[in-house]
């Protein structure tokens, strides 16, 4: 019972890929010539040129990248009734058949078109096999690639993170003061709790402007006395901090 | 009698190990202690007990050598283990002009187009990227233009081991001939 209409879809579904759009003149000449079962070595040239160009018209049907191809094509075809048009003293010879080229240029499409579908049903069974040495590298543990960053790099960022600050543009409480001393031993206490700190978390948990200049300063401080050491990725991103200490042993 | 079936594992163990598709040249000369003609033999042995047991793994021979593969129908169980919603296949404009270089190599760009009525250059340079076809050198005719040849890596990705593989003309002529009845629901 469920079968037939499950067959139907399918069906109109294959018919759908059969419309898709035609890659070049000749891909929807063959197409053509398929379509009205004509003999590819005796191409009606009136009846394929007046199906190309319907074709040509409704442009969903092919790659429009291709238009110029397309049309070239059919001035191909057009040309060739016309020197089949043409009255002759003589019947033409053989080499002389003005659809001589075109017909040699089909059959050769053809064929490489029969073996390109051989090759796609090939490509579809390769592309089922995995082999050990496909296997894409393991993703390493996350260790980026760390550059020490100079004091200009980390004023800059400085700027940045001012900016940012700035831009939360929030009320600066008066009369509270914040001491350099006070704010190392505070980076040194998350450092020595956590080994590493993020300093953009860290600048953007300051309760005001203040705090966040002082804590940039602080930084700036412990680097100087070689306490700290601090990396940054990439230019913006946030600047790491460790300890020197642990930087050692981590080498 | 016994000596037989050693042979066949130790080959298996080879191409277990190997990490590039093991040719028979490579297994003889790892094997030189065995007659060429005994591990040539072992190694059919090994390829039909795999092709006739179950399981998840296989052998083939592809590129040039022996590998080991899962078998096309765990292909879902490996994709999903490996993160990779489907591999991504040739356009048909890439496949038409792979098959062209295939065919008709050692072949110039022009060439190309002229067989395919369709400016090629932005395909070639695709399957360039690819590794599917490569310059080879350049034509001694006007312009100098470049020839291109198909890769070793085309070779692989089709599971072939050499261009004698690629479809034959009768193959082709096959599914002409196919296509000739199968053309039968008229476009409306």
């Amino acid at each position: 019972m469920n079968d037939l209409p499950l067959r139907a879809t399918e069906a109109s579904e294959s018919y759908r890929v059969r419309l898709e759009v035609f890659e070049g003149p000749l891909d929807l000449l063959l197409f053509l010539i398929r379509k009205k079962k004509i003999d590819i070595h005796n191409i009606p040239i009136a009846v394929i040129t007046r199906e190309y160009l319907d074709y040509l018209n409704r442009e969903d049907q092919i790659n429009l990248d291709r238009e110029a191809e397309f049309v070239l094509m059919a001035a191909l075809l057009i040309h060739i009734k016309s020197q089949l048009l043409l009255p002759r003293e003589e019947p033409l010879t053989e080499g002389e058949e003005p659809r001589r080229f075109l017909v040699d240029q089909l059959l050769e499409y053809q064929k490489i078109k029969a073996a390109c579908s051989i090759l796609k049903e090939r490509e579809e069974e390769q592309l089922a096999l995995w082999t050990r040495e496909a296997l894409p590298p393991l993703p390493e543990p996350a260790e980026p690639d760390l550059a020490e960053v100079s004091l200009f790099d980390l004023a800059e960022t400085f700027f940045i993170l001012m900016k940012r600050k700035q831009a939360e543009n929030f009320r600066v409480v008066r009369g509270q003061t914040y001491s350099l001393e006070e704010k190392m031993k505070d980076i040194i206490a998350e450092l020595e709790k956590d080994g590493i700190l993020d300093f953009l978390d860290y600048f953007n948990r300051q309760e005001n402007l203040e705090a966040a200049i002082v804590s940039f300063f602080s930084l700036l401080e412990l680097i100087k006395a070689r306490l700290v050491m601090a990396v940054q990725e990439r230019l913006f991103q946030t600047i790491k901090v460790w300890l020197r200490r642990e930087s050692k042993s981590r080498q | 009698m016994t000596m037989a079936p050693e042979l066949r594992d130790i080959i298996e163990a080879l191409i277990f190990i190997s990490l590039e598709p093991l040719s028979l040249e490579k297994i003889q000369e790892t094997l030189s202690d065995y007659p060429p003609s005994e591990v040539e033999k072992a190694l059919n042995e090994l390829l039909q007990k795999t092709a006739s047991s179950a399981g998840g793994i296989t052998i083939i021979q592809s590129g040039g050598g022996y590998v080991f593969t899962t078998r096309p129908e765990f292909d879902p169980w490996v994709r999903r283990f490996l993160k990779i919603d489907r591999k991504s296949k040739l356009s048909s404009a890439s496949l038409e002009t792979l098959s062209i270089v295939a065919y008709h190599q050692p072949i110039t760009l022009s060439e190309i187009s002229a067989l395919r009525n369709v400016d090629s250059s932005y395909t070639i340079k695709t399957l360039l990227e690819k590794k599917l076809v490569k310059i080879t050198g350049r034509k001694k005719s006007p312009g100098n233009p470049l020839i291109y040849r198909t890769t070793e890596r085309f070779l692989a990705y089709f599971g072939l081991n050499s261009l004698d593989e690629l479809p034959t003309e009768e193959e082709i002529a096959k599914i002409l001939g196919e296509d000739q009845t199968v053309e039968q629901a008229p476009k409306p």
